[in-house]
């Protein structure tokens, strides 16, 4: 029985080209970033503090709420609170509407991808303008995002070139990333100097003094926000940390472990609304809360959104983000889904294989696969396990059990080897899909142990 | 109810004896010339720095790095090559076209090449609107790593806006290849000299 993963995987990697283009890339990315890290002998301490001061400020969660929210309104910010993705968009909505916005630029900002706010938004006349020039891609051709952070990894720049033929008025037939970049620049240079408001994502919330952090390297966050008088800050609550002196770990972890990159181009720190201005901050739960409720899972409330363990997931590299059900792809996708609608999701869990490095990378320590393989142990609760495995399961605990029949099997195996090919490789056995299986050993390890075959080493 | 006390409700009080803030004490990377490291990891950024000697005008010295640039604007009394300054104006909107700003930036950090810079201009679309951007650096002012610089953060003065800049403007998003010039500045240089 495939997943619906397996099966989405198989459509992607139908094109060979693409697909060893997209694993050599996210291959390189993690390259990057392990060069970042040998220059930072106190790396594996980082990860360990940032565990350790995530998983205390999960823990205190309402003590840092409350702090960061009566820091926030006494900077003069506007605090409001969004207890599922519905009231999220109303709030927003309702901002927006009260200040008459037609247009509203956005920069980044996986959340309100969660909330489904732009079709929201759309559908009630504002026009929204994502800013980040991947999700501006994206958003011309009507798409989502494929990966956290760089979201259009899966386009070609002939795709980028085209797109842009048609909506920015681009050169024929040229594809080149600069000129295409810098046609984006111009195009988007205007949305700015027209938008009436300006709506980013929280990387980090300082419980201490009420700020909201953002990280970008376009720039597109400050374009937007210090053009319009009105900042809408969208933030879940596990985005808080006690004080700048956390945030000094998480800076240096975050674009290291991202991209490869000493740092982002901009940190930029919004404690007070622009002269003259509002600032609005969006404080979500939308199910954060059940999971800060469930020792254990609590922990993927630790994840900082930096895409490292994707870029390090060879399932990931050779399957794309689309094929996962969730928005949300790879390792910190596949738990994600899972905490959202284990129903809905589960068929995400096929597409680990259990290698543990997204763990070791992880720059918060999140026991990702850990937690898949747990998951894994609960499929049949959900009436979501593999009919076929289950039988295989039923069949080992028969045999294992029966240790003379056990034996007579044991003996007996090497004949397949000998089997007609069609015997082994068929459509009952999906093992023997693109790989070839070992072979059967002719004598077993322990008969030949008894025999005295095995030489005791006595160097 | 409100959402807030919904929220709060439905998240459990905490256990602080069984997770305790750790402390947070780092032995991080140090460097033992930081102008020198600094240097570097600017131009690894993208950003080149460039020392102000003893002696030699910071004016010409920006001149000689934007030979053709007309619109200039800065509201440091020293910079006289500045062609008008952006606090006089009301609206942010009157700043796109500027071709270069020179800013101070208050704090360096080696390790990532880094500049601090708490909003010290009336628009801060200023910093990010410019075709180019020049940052002026107190060669005395620049610290090993992030944990310094936020030491420094925390402990100077209230800011409703502050930024860490460190090189151009620039995205990867078509391709993974590397274009400089997204939204903000197409360059930028940080001038290290001694200001104190």
């Amino acid at each position: 029985m495939s997943t619906k993963h397996a099966k989405a995987a198989q459509r992607f990697i139908s094109n060979r080209e693409q697909e060893q283009w997209h694993n050599e890339t996210l291959w390189f990315v993690r390259q990057k970033r392990d060069n970042m890290t040998m220059r930072i002998p106190e790396w594996e301490k980082l990860r360990d503090l940032a565990a350790k001061i995530k998983t205390h400020t999960i823990d205190d969660l309402i003590h840092y709420l409350e702090t960061f929210s009566e820091a926030a309104e006494s900077n003069g910010a506007i605090v409001h609170w969004a207890k599922d993705a519905q009231e999220h968009n109303e709030i927003v909505y309702g901002i927006l509407k009260q200040h008459q916005v037609k247009k509203l630029v956005k920069s980044k900002s996986m959340l309100t991808e969660e909330c489904l706010l732009n079709p929201y938004l759309i559908e009630r006349g504002i026009e929204v303008v994502e800013s980040d020039l991947g999700e501006r891609i994206l958003q011309l051709m009507g798409e989502h995002p494929s990966h956290i952070v760089m979201p259009a990894i899966h386009k070609k720049r002939e795709e980028v070139g085209k797109l842009f033929e048609e909506k920015m008025d681009s050169e024929k037939g040229n594809s080149d990333p600069t000129y295409l970049t810098h046609t984006a620049r111009k195009y988007l240079r205007n949305e700015f100097l027209t938008a009436d408001a300006a709506m980013t994502g929280a990387n980090f919330g300082i419980a201490q003094t009420g700020e909201v952090v953002v990280c970008t390297n376009e720039g597109n966050a400050d374009m937007g926000t210090s053009l319009s008088k009105l900042h809408i800050v969208s933030m879940g609550i596990e985005k808080i940390i006690p004080d700048l002196a956390s945030l000094s770990v998480f800076v240096r972890l975050l674009a290291r472990s991202a991209t490869g990159q000493p740092s982002t181009t901009y940190t930029s720190h919004y404690r007070r609304p622009i002269e003259g201005g509002e600032m609005h901050i969006v404080i979500v739960d939308n199910g954060r809360s059940s999971i800060q409720n469930t020792t254990g899972r609590d922990q993927i409330l630790r994840c900082i959104r930096c895409g490292a363990c994707m870029n390090t997931c060879p399932v990931y590299r050779r399957s794309g983000g689309y094929s996962y059900t969730y928005f949300i792809p790879g390792p910190i996708g596949i738990n994600l889904g899972m905490l959202k609608s284990p129903k809905q999701h589960s068929d995400n869990l096929s597409a680990c294989s259990l290698c543990f490095s997204c763990n070791n990378v992880c720059p918060a320590k999140i026991d990702l696969a850990g937690q898949i393989y747990r998951w894994r142990q609960q499929l049949d609760s959900f009436h979501k396990a593999s009919t076929s495995k289950k039988l295989i399961s039923q069949g080992m605990t028969f045999i294992f059990n029966r240790p003379d029949l056990y034996r007579v099997l044991l003996k007996m195996a090497p004949l397949i080897n000998r089997l007609p090919r069609f015997l082994v490789y068929n459509r009952l056995n999906a093992w023997g899909y693109g790989r070839e299986l070992p072979r059967f050993a002719n004598e077993s390890f322990n008969s030949m142990w008894r025999k005295g075959k095995i030489q005791k080493d006595n160097q | 109810m409100s959402s807030k006390q919904d929220i709060i409700k439905n998240l459990h009080r905490s256990s602080k004896l069984i997770f305790p803030m750790p402390e947070i004490t780092v032995e991080a990377v140090k460097f033992d010339d930081p102008v020198a490291g600094f240097l570097e990891i600017s131009r690894f950024v993208g950003g080149d720095a460039v020392v102000l000697n003893e002696g030699d005008d910071i004016n010409a010295l920006i001149r000689s790095l934007y030979p053709d640039a007309e619109k200039i604007a800065s509201n440091l009394p020293e910079i006289t090559i500045a062609s008008f300054n952006p606090d006089e104006t009301d609206d942010p909107h009157n700043l796109n076209g500027v071709e270069l700003a020179i800013v101070k930036g208050e704090l360096g950090v080696a390790e990532n090449g880094c500049v601090w810079i708490p909003q010290n201009v009336r628009q801060k679309a200023l910093y990010f609107i410019s075709e180019n951007l020049v940052i002026i650096l107190d060669k005395n002012k620049i610290v090993n790593n992030m944990h310094e610089a936020y030491e420094y953060v925390a402990g100077n003065g209230d800011y409703g806006f502050g930024v860490f800049i460190s090189g151009p403007s620039k995205t990867a998003d078509i391709e993974q290849a590397l274009v400089i010039g997204a939204h903000g500045a197409k360059s930028v240089r940080v001038i290290i000299g001694n200001l104190s």
